[in-house]
């Protein structure tokens, strides 16, 4: 009795090590998992598709490097995983994804900040790391390890907005801004713009706030808020719609007032005003002049890729969803040399040891990959983004620009 | 409840072994995914079962129920970021939350009927979505408790959530299946299919409808303080935006409404569904999902009009087969018509006093009085418009005099409800039969007993007695809406009688029906009168008017024309021209 169990032992034992080392041996081919969660149906599929389009370029472009030279030239590899259109499919997105995909090492997502605040509820108790161009500031005020958020938050932006402003103006027209108008709807995301810019940089910044209106979207005429514009005839206008008709009310009510083309200095948040729709649903000469502060877009490091990109899409530019998609990419990878091991743990530690002001950081303003304690990454800025001949071109600051401001000389 | 019943497991035990069926199924899930669906499968059920509650029974359909599950999930995550309230409590007061908001929105709300009602729900989650944006409440996340995770509901493994969720479910099954067959359940199905008739039946419609909606808020309420914590992300549009009441109302529609396992049915098969076809297509096809889960809901509801359940019921048994009571049911004891008492004492019962309506130009009724002494049985004849019905309208409440008073038994009950005045004694049938046809008839007739019983049971005893009256206990459990017209106008009769009425006004009740059937109902009516029962009577079938009734009133042109004998009134001149002559002249031409 003794001698068969013991045979069978050695049997079990040999074919447990026979199978480990077979696994092993497969383990070191095997490409390493890389996850995209994103919304890719629903009313946001088209920035979900921009985005899987950027990831499968990088990683394209990374795998004809030689993939990940310190793992043997291991190649990456993308799941994509569809946060549909509400918290709840997205949460359901990130369960399955860490329950369905164990190998993953990271992953990148999930476009707007409730599905990624959503997103990482999961994957920082599955200890997976997510990258994040979600600007919300609650995503790294919880106190969560394994998310990195690429973009200067929505505060950080607010506050850095009105300085840069002034620098742009006075370097472009040779005298600063003394007057100010704002016409904003009243979204989450113009309301927290402006909060900082009330309350105290207009009086740091020796700026008067003449005119200040707030609508409720959708509007049905802008014409009592441009007539208060020009009337009160402010040196420079904070105009902050978030819905992409408003947007096209305003700056043809603008240039029937003969505020438009630049005319009247015009700046707003966000991509909404930079968006490939607007071009094609009003003239475009009305839209020369204006410009739009964003945390990613096409800047002079980038030309080569972003043609490819437009080549492959037929996309008229680079969002900034498909800039900090491609670039988180080229973190992971990275991360992934540092470590020299595939798994989500050691690419945490990576990414939080990280501090790079070459290779991905070229994607990223800033110039410097870089995260502090709650993830966020350090010296993350704003671009400025101008309309330039029916085209939004990066505008600031000077050393990422593609194009020099156009401002107005009075 | 049933004598039948008895033998057989009761609904209980039916969703006590579904509990344990789903509770071993989840033990054995591993996968943290399908933990998670095991989670949601439970909360859409009792969304659907929270919304079935009050637009299932009732039949008043709620676009809104997202604001109590939303008013719910915004509790349990304030109360725990700012007072470090554990959803263990916050969870239940969320239910009592909901209750409230169901109260609040009750009141105003159920002053509108049908698609008006259904539309003015709509605007609640509406509003209340931007009230939280404008509170500023767009993302709120509930904080990770890495010391005390049990006491904030985050388990590290998800089963706990799916058991919890479960045993909300079956907390929410077995009170809708409780409440179903009781009281509560009958009054909201009348109402839902005669909501007149109901309350001339002697049910407080509103004080129904409102238990209805304040119990359905609080379990939408639980249920979305629960969801909050497995979501643990609350946006306004997540827990106040279209697809949650839309998700509440496809559950309990594509299940079944007006069942416990209908919104049950729906969860089970709709949210894995939704989820599998997100997971496989979804990355795919991006979109595709939404095809196929939109084609299979349009393709059941084609098969299946009301629903998964029903269409199984009618599958396994039919309904509405022909069942008579089964033999330990009271004997159906055949009394003999007794001989009318003397209506001695001839008080006025009922009394009027220049009564007047009018709606716009058309004067219904003008200035009619009379009065209906105890025990008398009262035929009120005249031409069609003759404002005969309006009076009987008038009388029990329905719609309220311009002018004028009505006494009942001396008191003035003008501007009563018409339940009140049905519950002080006055009880009516219809002159087209308004019968609860999806209910059977013994539960017609127990609807119109709750109004003197205090409880079930009692109601059920009264039930019987008045359907051994009227000759119907044979048909005790048929559905109303197979029922012959004799049958129907009987069944109305045992309604009313079940209300315990001294006074009944019956409209038209021997219309349409064949000389056999007439002698049949009019016996019955006589029995009645032979118990003590004042009768107004409404009819227009002169020769069984005359051997029925004791003193006519008639009416033309909504005024008092003449009152007297069944003798006097035949021969009197002004009757003839008005109404019997008229009448034969245009049966001549």
């Amino acid at each position: 009795m003794n001698g068969i169990t013991l045979r069978k032992t050695l049997g079990l034992v040999l074919a447990a090590s026979l199978a480990i080392a077979a696994f092993g041996a497969a383990a070191q081919k095997k490409d390493i998992e890389v996850g995209l969660i994103a919304p890719m149906s629903g009313p946001w599929a088209r920035q979900g598709q921009v985005m899987k389009v950027a990831a499968d370029l990088a990683i394209d472009t990374i795998n004809k490097q030689g993939g990940i030279k310190s793992l043997g030239g291991a190649k990456l590899k993308l799941s994509v995983f569809d946060a549909g259109d509400s918290v709840e499919k997205a949460k359901n997105a990130a369960q399955r994804m860490v329950a369905d995909a164990p190998d993953l090492v990271g992953a990148t997502g999930a476009y707007l900040s409730s599905f990624t605040l959503a997103v990482t509820e999961v994957t920082e108790r599955a200890q997976l790391p997510v990258l994040t161009f979600s600007y919300s500031d609650l995503i790294t005020s919880r106190g969560f390890k394994y998310v990195f958020q690429t973009s200067a938050t929505g505060d950080q932006m607010a506050e850095a907005s009105l300085p840069a402003l002034m620098e742009l103006a006075e370097k472009a027209s040779g005298k600063r801004p003394k007057t100010v108008g704002v016409v904003m709807d009243n979204t989450a995301a113009s309301v927290a713009f402006v909060k900082p810019i009330r309350s105290t940089q207009l009086e740091r910044l020796g700026l008067k706030l003449v005119v200040d209106e707030t609508f409720t979207p959708p509007l049905a005429n802008a014409t009592p808020l441009i007539q208060k514009v020009r009337s009160a005839r402010p040196d420079i206008l904070l105009l902050m719609p978030t819905a992409i008709s408003d947007a096209k009310l305003l700056l043809e009510k603008m240039n029937e007032f003969g505020l438009g083309k630049g005319k009247l200095p015009t700046i707003s948040n966000g991509a909404a005003i930079l968006d490939p729709d607007l071009r094609s649903n009003m003239n475009v000469e009305q839209l020369e002049g204006v410009m739009s502060v964003v945390a990613n877009w096409t800047t002079a490091a980038q030309k080569d890729m972003v043609e490819d990109f437009k080549k492959k899409t037929g996309e008229p530019w680079a969002t900034q969803h498909f800039m900090t998609t491609y670039g988180d990419m080229f973190i992971f990878r990275a991360a992934l040399e540092a470590a020299g091991k595939a798994d989500r743990e050691s690419v945490a530690q990576a990414l939080r040891k990280m501090d790079l002001t070459n290779g991905p950081a070229a994607y990223f303003p800033g110039g410097r990959v870089k995260f502090d304690e709650r993830g966020r990454r350090e010296g993350a800025t704003l671009l400025i983004v101008q309309w330039q001949n029916g085209v939004p071109l990066t505008v600031y600051p000077a050393k990422e620009a593609l194009a020099a401001p156009a401002w107005p000389k009075q | 409840m049933s004598p039948a019943g008895r033998k057989l497991p009761g609904p209980g035990f039916a969703i006590l072994l579904f509990g344990i069926a789903y509770a071993v199924a989840t033990a054995f899930v591993s996968n943290s995914y399908y933990q998670l669906i095991m989670t949601v499968v439970p909360v859409w059920a009792v969304m659907g079962l929270a919304w079935n509650l009050l637009s299932g029974y009732s039949g008043l359909v709620s676009f809104g129920h997202a604001a109590f599950f939303g008013l719910g999930a915004y509790f349990v995550a304030l109360a725990q970021i700012h007072w470090g309230l554990t959803p263990w409590i916050g969870i239940p007061l969320a239910g009592v939350l909901g209750g409230i908001a169901g109260l609040v929105v009750g009141l105003p709300t159920f002053r509108l009927r049908g698609h008006y009602f259904a539309l003015a729900m709509l605007a609640y989650p509406l509003a209340l979505l931007y009230v939280f944006e404008w509170l500023g409440y767009q993302e709120l996340t509930l904080p990770m408790q890495r010391e005390t995770p049990i006491l904030a509901m985050q388990f590290a493994d998800h089963r706990v959530h799916a058991f919890i969720a479960l045993g909300l479910m079956l907390s929410a099954m077995g009170l809708t299946s409780r409440l179903e067959r009781a009281r509560f359940g009958l009054s909201l199905v009348a109402i839902k299919q005669d909501e007149a008739a109901a309350e001339a039946a002697g049910i407080d419609t509103l004080r129904w409808k409102l238990k209805a909606i304040v119990l359905s808020g609080a379990l939408a309420g639980v249920v979305g303080g629960f969801y909050a914590v497995v979501l643990l992300v609350v946006t306004p549009p997540a827990v106040f935006g279209m697809l949650v009441s839309a998700q509440a109302l496809i559950v309990a529609m594509f299940g079944g409404v007006g069942t416990v396992w209908g919104p049950v049915i729906g969860a089970v098969v709709l949210v894995p569904l939704s989820e599998i076809l997100h997971a496989r297509l979804g990355n795919v096809i991006p979109g595709i999902q939404g095809v196929v889960y939109g084609i299979a809901i349009v393709a059941v509801i084609l098969m299946a009009p009301e629903g998964v359940f029903w269409r199984v019921k009618d599958l396994l048994l039919r309904r509405g087969s022909k069942q008579t009571l089964t033999p330990d049911g009271p004997a159906a004891a055949k009394t003999p018509i007794a001989d009318r008492p003397e209506r001695a004492d001839g008080k006025p019962v009922l009394q009027l006093r220049n009564v007047s309506k009018a709606f716009g130009g058309l004067k219904a009724v003008q200035d009619v009085s009379f009065e209906v002494a105890n025990g008398e049985i009262l035929g009120i004849i005249g031409p069609n418009g003759a404002g005969k019905t309006t009076l009987f309208n008038l009388l029990n409440g329905f719609i309220a005099p311009d002018q004028g008073e009505v006494r009942f038994e001396g008191r003035n009950i003008v501007g009563e409800k018409p339940y009140r005045i049905c519950a002080s004694g006055i009880g009516r049938t219809f002159q087209v039969v308004r019968p609860f046809r999806r209910m059977t008839v013994e539960q017609n007739v127990v609807v119109g007993a709750f109004v003197h019983s205090a409880s079930d049971s009692e109601a059920q005893v009264i039930a019987r007695a008045a359907l051994v009256e009227v000759g119907l206990e044979a048909h005790a459990r048929r559905l109303a809406g197979g029922l012959t017209n004799k049958e129907l106008r009987l069944l109305e009769l045992a309604r009313a009688l079940a209300g315990k009425p001294k006074l009944l006004l019956l409209d038209e009740t021997l219309a349409g029906l064949g000389g056999g059937d007439v002698e049949e109902v009019i016996a019955v009516v006589r029995k009645l009168a032979a118990k003590g029962i004042t009768i107004v009577i409404i009819e227009h079938t002169m020769p069984a008017m005359v051997r029925l009734v004791d003193r006519f009133i008639v009416l033309d042109h909504g005024a008092v024309l003449a009152t007297g004998l069944p003798t006097e009134i035949t021969r009197n001149p002004a009757v003839i021209d008005a109404y019997l002559g008229k009448r034969w002249r245009t049966e001549g031409a």
